[in-house]
């Protein structure tokens, strides 16, 4: 009779499941996900004063993590050094680069003049990834071509690059990161990091 | 007697010390101002990224000329720059600002023939005579008000369209980031813009109101540069190619096909993203136990 139970329950829960991952199983299109990070974004930016930097650190924080693939961006900004790395060394380069994304949001996108994020178009590109062209557009400046590269992880689109004004933040950060990795090695990379991280948590 | 011929002497001293400055500061401002200086990259983004391809193969030379750039920068183009800034009030500035960003307009229409743009020419053009007249010489940039925005254009954006490649990356002492291809482009830019043929005091003013435009842009390179140097290259080379195929690079290559998938077999999730959805799995599932 127990046992009975116990497999109404198992089924009950299963037929639950299907239910729940049918619901789950729209993933948000690539066009979506930048939208709503964008959004997320003009909302702490416009609470960013009374949130100061750890509120907006706090609210940035899951907006990030859903819509950036931090642990590819790591690994492709280390290149071909990745391999060489130990388990530890990974885990902590994923660590300390998910810290920093997040706080550079925080420091850069502190405050709210007048800004807003316009969607131009997307394109579809030969390796199966997505482009969402945007523009952040400044009230007293010319608007900022923010372009975003998006790839598929599982069933989520998820950002792995953004370019503004075509300059490409992961081509940026692989350079500076590689040649430090080459010229002074692990350690002094994640300290730059590191120490990088305090800097914005100070301004 | 003797008062005036010292008054005359700092006089002179003043001015010799301000051109010295401004020879210096020169080099600083173009070296920052990395819109202004001519030059492109034509190496598919892909490129930049592989590490096989060396874009800089006299990295040694460049570091030190960075260097130097720096530390005559900091010693002399910061604090004057910051001085100027602190007397010229910010109106005027910014009519000084769109003055000198106007007597570029001859060269932009000039680049626009050669790169076969013919209307933009026209555009450019139109800009430019109406901020002459209708903005007092250059003062007011009526032309964007009408909606008549600026384009980029100058001698080594059309060296790229004419297929000249980039060559290596560069940098002088006192001109700052460049690449070979960028030695004909400043070249002709120079020789394009009517400053070049005015005296010293209005080529000072020039200086400085570039090293302050550019400062915005300095401080971020501090701000966000893990190592400046790199920052500065990659950034000066991607901005080049944006530019001289009109903002539109092949963004499709940014990457490469190794290192978008090479990482497949290691995933490793630093933080639970999936908090969220685990969350919600369980209440529904919490909501399932009365029916026990």
């Amino acid at each position: 009779m127990l046992a009975l139970i116990k497999i109404k329950n198992l089924m009950a829960l299963i037929s639950l499941f299907l239910l729940i991952s049918t619901v789950q199983a729209e993933p948000l299109s690539a066009k979506q996900v930048v939208i709503n990070f964008q959004n997320d974004l003009i909302e702490v930016m416009k609470q960013g004063k009374k949130l100061g930097y750890q509120g907006r650190v706090e609210a940035l924080t899951t907006p990030v993590l859903n819509s950036h693939d931090l642990t590819k961006i790591s690994r492709i900004v280390i290149g071909k050094q990745w391999k060489a790395f130990s388990d530890d060394e990974k885990q902590q380069m994923i660590k300390v680069f998910t810290e920093l994304s997040i706080a550079s949001y925080a420091h850069n996108f502190k405050e709210h003049s007048g800004e807003s994020f316009r969607y131009e178009s997307e394109e579809q590109t030969a390796r199966g990834g997505v482009i969402v062209h945007t523009y952040l557009v400044l009230p007293k400046d010319k608007d900022v071509q923010f372009d975003y590269m998006l790839k598929k992880k599982g069933e989520r689109w998820q950002i792995i690059n953004i370019i503004a004004n075509g300059v490409s933040d992961l081509a940026l950060k692989r350079s500076e990161y590689t040649s430090i990795l080459k010229r002074e090695g692990f350690d002094v990379l994640i300290a730059k990091i590191s120490e990088k991280i305090t800097l914005y948590s100070q301004q | 007697m003797k008062g005036l011929e010292n008054n005359q002497q700092i006089k002179t001293a003043l001015i010799n010390s301000l051109l010295l400055s401004a020879v210096l500061l020169n080099g600083c401002a173009t070296t920052k101002d990395t819109e202004i200086t001519a030059e492109t990259i034509e190496v598919p983004s892909e490129e930049l990224l592989s590490e096989e391809i060396d874009n800089d193969p006299y990295e040694g030379f460049n570091r030190a000329m960075y260097d130097f750039n720096e530390v005559v920068d900091s010693y002399v183009g910061e604090p004057v720059s910051s001085a100027y800034r602190w007397v010229m009030p910010n109106i005027v500035q910014t009519g000084i600002s769109n003055f000198f960003n106007n007597t570029k307009g001859i060269n932009v229409v000039l680049n626009d023939v050669l790169q076969g743009k013919f209307q933009q020419s026209l555009e450019d053009s139109g800009r430019f005579l109406m901020n002459s007249t209708v903005g007092i010489g250059g003062i007011f940039d009526v032309a964007t008000q009408v909606g008549l925005e600026q384009n980029d254009e100058d001698f080594g954006q059309t060296l790229a369209t004419w297929g000249v490649p980039t060559g290596p990356y560069l940098v002088l002492p006192f001109v700052g980031p460049g690449s070979f291809r960028a030695i004909p482009g400043v070249a002709v830019d120079t020789l394009a813009n009517p400053i070049t043929y005015l005296g010293y005091p209005i080529q000072i003013l020039a200086i400085l109101n570039a090293r302050a435009n550019a400062d915005g842009a300095l401080k971020f390179i501090d701000e966000a540069a893990l190592d400046p140097y790199v920052f500065t290259r990659e950034s000066y080379l991607q901005w080049r190619d944006y530019l001289s195929t009109d903002g539109n690079p092949t963004l499709t290559d940014d990457i490469s096909e190794e290192d978008l998938f090479a990482d497949e077999e290691y995933t490793v999730e630093p933080i639970d993203i999936d908090d969220d959805i685990s969350e919600s799995t369980d209440t529904v599932l919490d909501e399932s136990k009365p029916k026990d």
